[in-house]
């Protein structure tokens, strides 16, 4: 009971205790909804994978056993770490400028994230294949400066797989640092000067410890999205960068395996639900948006 | 290193690096206009072709309307179920609180490949793969967390003493809802349903599996497109895709400033 419910409360146990729990019946339509549309088609999953039609685990061990999946996996990990760290190092310095300018300017810089940040993924990575392809325009201006007599290739491989994802994932580290960041207080950082400190040490040894659950929380998020994500790796990515949302859809339409494809899809949800778990554990739910308040 | 140093170098890797942010969609907005069949940048000649190829062409006007539709019923759906399930989570005293706030808000996180398989399993069974329903229920089911964290925050900086208040001066609950809980976070209810529709509008994963040969979505309609030629015409439609979100954002931004001096209370009773 917070002050607010004792306030209109005049009897013990009245309106105010009654009012608040009723409040969570709101909750039932949208239960339902989600336990019919969501939770049960994931749970149908874990039916799938380990049924066929008797028990068995040989679609995990098929996921185990065989190179081509392993190699999936393997990819899946290589690329999402990359992405994360690159994200980590373009956004720190980003989120820190906009903790040290003025209100107005950092509006701006917000700004100029969110707009790549709520514009389709579809649209950014076709962007990436107008300006990367092989007759794209960084290959048009090579080519025509002489710098290169054949087209390079950008995209269909592990760099166009990377510079995609980190375009579409920035954003989702940027805004945990900024929110943990900018509620950093500075006085902190003043009074590190003002005892002698130059401003390298006030930086690592004060803001940069205090700023860290902003890091953690960036990069479990970014790692997250990451590994399950589906349209930049299949649109960017080539025949040797299958990934395993990429394989699942491979799986599932070209093989119709769909007891393989559910125990893979399983797989991954234990992968990315164990790390959410982590993070909203660990870190709370409410940085998820960057829109943490203390 | 001296400090006007270190900020001008600041300054200069993160200008680099939001550069890199918009530079695409600059880039892709600037070549819609090109006149040539081959995409060059900067356009040797200027042309709204592309746009007219759009406009003109039945694949791709149906696509969109369908896509408009969706997203209408994947807004309204969402927004409904959202904004309820966050008054019962930020409201309601009950056991299990958190699990039910991290149940509700996990689809966020769940990759949709994975969701749509899933999704497609069930649909199947009930023959409506296919069909725009099943299109508005699985668009709904990305949404509705985003209503729900929008509503959510605005709801816990809202004072729920108000509405006990208004409860105990005889109120009913959907009075009070209406009158008093509802007017207070209409701003974050609206900036929800906008968000929902943009992300319905947007959907890719669901819709290739869901949408079947019959239920085509414009970002069904240009993966496939995407997946075997560059179209010019998709910078034309990405043009207006980009367009959406920034004309959202300023609305957004103005409502919520005219809304805000409008419902706001006076100064002095918010604590």
């Amino acid at each position: 009971m917070t002050a607010g419910g004792d306030l209109a409360r005049p009897v013990p146990g009245g309106p105010g205790r009654y009012w608040r729990s009723r409040q969570g019946l709101a909750l039932a339509v949208p239960l339902a909804f989600f336990v019919a549309l969501y939770l049960y088609p994931l749970s149908r999953l874990f039916a799938w994978s380990f049924f066929s039609p008797g028990f068995t685990l040989e679609h995990y061990a098929k996921l185990f056993g065989e190179p081509a999946y392993l190699r999936a996996l393997r990819n899946t990990s290589q690329i999402s770490l990359w992405v994360t760290v690159i994200a980590l190092l373009l956004g720190y310095p980003l989120a820190y400028l906009m903790t040290v300018v003025s209100l107005r300017t950092r509006a701006i810089l917000v700004v100029l994230v969110l707009v790549p940040f709520w514009t389709s993924v579809l649209v950014r990575t076709f962007a990436w294949m107008v300006i990367l392809g092989r007759r794209g325009l960084i290959n048009q201006v090579l080519m025509s400066w002489g710098v290169t007599h054949r087209p390079l290739a950008l995209i269909y491989n592990m760099l166009g797989v990377q510079i995609g994802m980190v375009h579409v994932l920035l954003p989702f580290m940027v805004f945990p640092l900024l929110s943990v960041m900018s509620r950093i207080d500075s006085a902190l950082v003043t009074a590190a000067r003002s005892l002698g400190a130059s401003p390298r040490q006030a930086f690592l040894r004060i803001f940069l410890p205090l700023s860290l659950p902003g890091v953690s929380a960036g990069c479990v998020l970014v790692f997250l999205l990451a590994v399950g994500f589906y349209i930049t790796p299949a649109l960017l990515g080539g025949e040797g960068q299958v990934t395993f949302a990429t394989l699942i859809e491979l799986v599932v339409r070209d093989l119709l395996d769909w007891n393989f494809g559910a125990s893979l899809g399983v797989f991954l949800l234990t992968v990315v639900g164990t790390l959410f778990v982590l993070f909203s554990t660990v870190l709370g739910l409410d940085r998820l948006t960057g829109q943490g308040r203390a | 290193m001296g400090p006007a140093l270190a900020r001008r170098l600041l300054w200069t890797y993160c200008g680099l690096t939001l550069g890199f942010l918009c530079a695409p969609i600059v880039i892709v907005v600037v070549v819609s206009f090109n006149a040539t069949e081959f995409i060059q940048f900067p356009p040797r000649g200027w042309s709204l072709r592309w746009y007219e190829n759009y406009l003109g062409a039945r694949q791709w006007i149906e696509p969109t309307l369908l896509s408009l539709r969706v997203a209408a019923v994947t807004m309204v759906l969402s927004t409904v179920l959202g904004t309820a399930a966050a008054i019962g989570l930020t409201r309601g005293r009950f056991r299990g609180r958190r699990v039910a706030e991290f149940f509700f808000v996990s689809p966020m996180v769940v990759p949709s490949i994975v969701l749509a398989i899933g999704l497609y399993l069930l649909l199947a069974r009930f023959r409506l793969v296919g069909q725009p329903l099943a299109l508005y229920l699985a668009h709904s089911v990305v949404a509705t967390p985003l209503v729900i964290v929008i509503v959510s925050a605005a709801l816990r900086t809202t004072d729920a003493a108000i509405e006990l208040a208004a409860r105990s001066l005889g109120a009913g609950y959907f009075r009070t809802l209406w009158h008093v809980t509802l007017p207070s976070i209409l701003p974050a209810v609206l900036s929800g349903a906008a968000f929902a529709f943009l992300a319905s509008f947007d959907e890719v994963v669901l819709a290739i599996f869901l949408g079947g040969p019959t239920a085509t979505t414009l970002p069904k309609r240009m993966w496939e497109s995407v997946r075997y030629e560059i179209d010019p015409t998709l910078t034309a439609i990405s043009t207006l895709l980009a367009l959406i979100p920034i004309v959202l954002l300023a609305a957004l931004a103005v409502a919520r400033r005219t809304l805000t001096s409008a419902t706001a209370p006076p100064a002095g009773i918010e604590g």
